[in-house]
């Protein structure tokens, strides 16, 4: 602009020298202002020194000149208004003052003209032609072009008025005019042609003026010269870039590229097989029903898998019942063959048993005998001693037998519990084996299949007869934590108890009672009493007391006061016991002088009782007195003495030396009346008796495992005949009457009892 | 005695199976599952038509498993299949139909 602006001055003078001399002027300028700036700039010396450029064709000029001020003036008068324009107004018919320019509201403070000119153009090939070709054509070609149109566009409508300015624009600016004769001498051919003005600067140009004072668009030429100067610089650098603040340095650097290379792998195709079938409608329905099948079949399995195991287990425990019941049959055949066969080789014991009477018996004066019938062995027994008989209380031909060792010094490993019944005597009905002699046994008289044994080794045993051969006890006792710690000498059955469980007692040689509860599963043991003794406790190894308790060996009931027994005791005591008191005897009496071996009550008087023991004797004692009623010797150790159950006054007794006492004290106070040798003497001893509850017939056990069954004859059981006066009786009274009657005379004359010999021969 | 024996004979041809049984599969058991429920859908929509049946199962293999899936349709044929291992699958459905479908791209 500011070249347009000294050009177009310079172009109203017409001088040309003034032009020349111009842009001499300016172009020394620039080297000086250069200078000048670098001058100024010492304290920049670290930026890059900086060299003046200057255009190859630039002129000379003088450094007066250069130096001379130019000075510039500038209005707020748009120059280029016209103030009283005329122009013909048709529709009143005559010449008005054209009102001044307005653009209303918008004022265009910067208008950019385009600076694209076509390159075969005539201004295009002047540029070309002026040295401009060496540049891009874009770049250089548009500004000159420019300043070209600004030019002639600023030499129309500025000329009228602008005339004293130039100078004075020429003096103000020497750099103006410097640059403008730079570019004047390039565009000089250009400049004769006259370019259309375009319309807009122009207008652009009168508003600016009618806006602003005459100043105003002078400045603003000047800028646009010193634009028009910036560009021209800048299209200067394309031959050379010129250095200045304004030109930024683009850089680039280019990043390292990896190279490129393929790797190529192949994947192991899936693996493939190969299916063929054939769907047929018969094939799908055949797949079908066995699926179907197979779960039903699943659904019966799975159901019901409890009820089915359990009915597995009860298929099974089928078949072995099946199995049982076949055996049992078998067996119970054989037993009846069995039986046919005994009864056939026992015919005549079983005659004699049925219809035999000793007749001898009418002709002996209240004497009787005893006829042996069968013998009982169970031949792995042979080596036992029977320690216990007793008849079952509900099956009359049964009794139980158990198999012990009363050898101490030769015990044997184990014992039996066998069930003889009289109608076959070869073989016993029952038989277990048990782990340790059998020393005692009780028949459980509400269920008589129910055996309770006091073993050796302190144990003692419920066993159901019921149950298989091969099941052993039912019920055993803890052998840690409460079984006896001595040998059970005898066990009895007791009452039951308030929950209704079945108990018993036992006596023990470590003199406790101790009382067994039946419960299911187990026995539960509480003892009763502890027997104590008389001796004064011993000094133990280490200073502690030690109480000597009684050894008990044997044990009765009373029959009616179920809370009362007796206990007979080694030392020969016999001690009357409550089952409420724990400590203390009801009453004790020194029965004997050896040990007690059995107490039974009397079947009618139930404050009658009998004793034996190892001294030889048999005594009777009523309750309430220290002294027996009877007292009678047998000369060997009594095992056993039974009151008869038919009789009140009969009662039975075995010794060791195989010998069975009967006694009828309504007979004979004071000799038997029956004194049987059972067994030798010498091999074998008796052990135990017992009346059958119905039939004559009593039963002994001796040493050697044998049990002798043996016949009363009519003079041992003696009924009372009831006297002429009262017929009605029954018997039980009758007995009772009998019994009283007797222990009244025994009684009333205070005869001294215990000195009980021969010499009182008649009552 | 032949009325006995018929009359046995008649009593289980009154069971119809309808339910979808499996004859050959080594498929997954999410895929197995997958493809008796769509093959029961299938099947039962286009009762009538099993190729549409057939395109429905194949086409849902397809979006759910992948590609491709074959599916045949049909009451009576024999076929002889190369497959992808562990993308069959044999059954049988509304107790006359037989349903194969197998994978092989």
């Amino acid at each position: 602009m500011l070249k347009a602006m000294i050009k177009r001055a310079l172009n109203i003078n017409e001088e040309k020298v003034l032009i020349n001399k111009t842009l001499q002027c300016l172009d020394k300028d620039a080297t000086n202002k250069s200078r000048g700036n670098l001058a100024e700039d010492d304290a920049l010396d670290w930026l890059k020194p900086r060299t003046l450029i200057r255009p190859d064709d630039q002129e000379e000029v003088p450094e007066a000149d250069l130096e001379e001020e130019v000075g510039r003036i500038l209005t707020t008068i748009n120059p280029t208004w016209v103030a009283d324009e005329v122009a013909y107004h048709y529709g009143k018919g005559k010449f008005m003052v054209k009102p001044k320019p307005m653009y209303g509201k918008a004022y265009p403070l910067y208008i950019h003209q385009g600076t694209a000119i076509r390159k075969d153009s005539d201004e295009a090939k002047a540029q070309i032609a002026a040295g401009y070709g060496m540049v891009s054509f874009d770049d250089a070609g548009p500004k000159r072009v420019k300043v070209k149109k600004t030019k002639t566009e600023e030499e129309e409508e500025e000329e009228p008025e602008q005339e004293p300015a130039p100078v004075e624009e020429v003096k103000d600016d020497e750099q103006v005019q410097e640059e403008e004769k730079a570019a004047e001498a390039a565009e000089k051919p250009a400049e004769e042609k006259p370019a259309e003005p375009t319309e807009e600067e122009p207008k652009a140009e009168e508003e600016a003026v009618a806006d602003e004072e005459t100043q105003e668009p002078e400045e603003k030429e000047a800028q646009q010269e010193d634009m028009g100067m910036e560009e021209y610089l800048d299209i200067k650098p394309r031959v050379k870039k010129l250095a200045n603040q304004f030109n930024f340095c683009e850089r680039a650097a280019l990043t390292y590229n990896y190279p490129r290379r393929s790797v190529e792998t192949q994947t192991i195709p899936p693996p493939r097989a190969n299916f063929g079938a054939t769907a047929l409608q018969c094939i799908i329905f055949d797949y079908y029903q066995e699926d179907y099948a197979r779960k039903m079949k699943e659904k019966e399995d799975e159901k019901p898998k409890r009820l089915k195991k359990k009915k597995a287990k009860h298929v099974k425990s089928e078949q072995q019942i099946h199995d049982e019941r076949l055996a049992q049959r078998i067996r119970e055949a054989w037993a009846i063959l069995e039986r046919l066969v005994n009864q056939n080789i026992y015919d005549d014991i079983a005659q004699d048993y049925r219809y035999w009477d000793d007749p001898s018996d009418e002709f002996r004066e209240g004497m009787g005998s005893l006829l042996p019938l069968w013998k009982f062995q169970f031949d792995p027994m042979r080596s036992h001693a029977v320690c216990d008989v007793q008849w079952n209380p509900h099956y009359q031909d049964l009794f139980a037998v158990a198999y012990g060792s009363l050898d101490f010094t030769l015990q044997q490993k184990v014992g039996c519990l066998c069930l003889y019944s009289i109608k076959n005597p070869a073989y016993p009905e029952y038989a277990v084996i048990t782990e340790s002699p059998v020393i005692c046994l009780d028949v459980y008289k509400e269920i008589p299949y129910l055996i309770c044994v006091g073993l050796y080794d302190g144990n003692v045993c419920v066993y159901n007869a019921q149950l298989s051969l091969e099941s052993s006890y039912q019920y055993k006792s803890n052998s840690v934590r409460d079984k006896h710690s001595n040998i059970v000498w005898e066990i009895r059955w007791g009452p039951r108890l308030i929950d209704g469980e079945p108990s018993f007692f036992s006596i023990s040689g470590d003199g406790r009672v101790v009382q067994w509860a039946v419960m299911p599963g187990e026995l539960q043991a509480t003892t009763i009493i502890t027997l104590t003794s008389s001796v004064p406790p011993i000094p133990g190894p280490d200073g502690t007391m030690l109480t000597v308790n009684s050894c008990g060996s044997c044990i009765c009931f009373h029959p009616e006061k179920t809370e009362i027994f007796m206990v007979g005791t080694e030392d020969g005591m016999i001690h009357t016991c409550s089952l409420k008191y724990n400590r203390n005897y009801v009453r004790s009496i020194q029965g004997h002088h050896m040990p007690v071996y059995r107490i039974h009550y009397n079947n009618y008087n139930n404050s009658i009782y009998a004793s034996c023991s190892g001294d030889w004797r048999v005594k009777i004692w009523e309750d309430g007195r220290d002294e027996p009623l009877f007292m009678f010797e047998l000369g060997s150790p009594v095992g056993d003495v039974k009151w008869a159950p038919y009789s009140s006054t009969v009662f039975a007794a075995c010794t060791a030396d195989g010998k069975v006492y009967v006694y009828d004290l309504n007979v004979d106070k004071y000799r038997p009346i029956c004194v049987q040798a059972v067994v030798s003497k010498k091999t074998k001893k008796l052990s135990r008796v017992d009346f059958n509850l119905k039939l004559p017939v009593i039963v002994c056990g001796d040493t050697k495992g044998t049990c002798h069954v043996l016949k009363l004859s009519p003079n041992l059981r003696v009924m009372c005949k009831p006297p002429k006066k009262a017929q009605g009786i029954d018997q039980r009274t009758l007995q009772i009457m009998k019994l009283d009657k007797l222990l009244s005379l025994v009684r009333d004359p205070p005869f001294q009892t215990g000195v009980v010999d021969e010499k009182f021969e008649d009552d | 005695m032949g009325d006995e024996t018929a009359a046995p004979g008649a009593a289980p041809e009154k069971v119809i199976h309808t339910y979808p049984l499996i004859r050959h599969s080594d498929m997954s058991e999410e895929m197995r599952v997958e493809a008796v429920e769509l093959t029961v859908t299938a099947c039962e929509k286009y009762s009538q038509n099993n190729e549409l049946a057939a395109r429905m199962v194949k086409e849902a293999m397809d979006k759910k498993f992948g590609p491709s899936f074959h599916v045949v349709v049909g009451e009576s044929y024999g076929f002889e299949v190369t497959y992808e291992c562990t993308n069959i699958c044999y059954m049988y459905f509304g107790g006359n139909q037989a349903i194969c479908i197998w994978k092989c791209s």
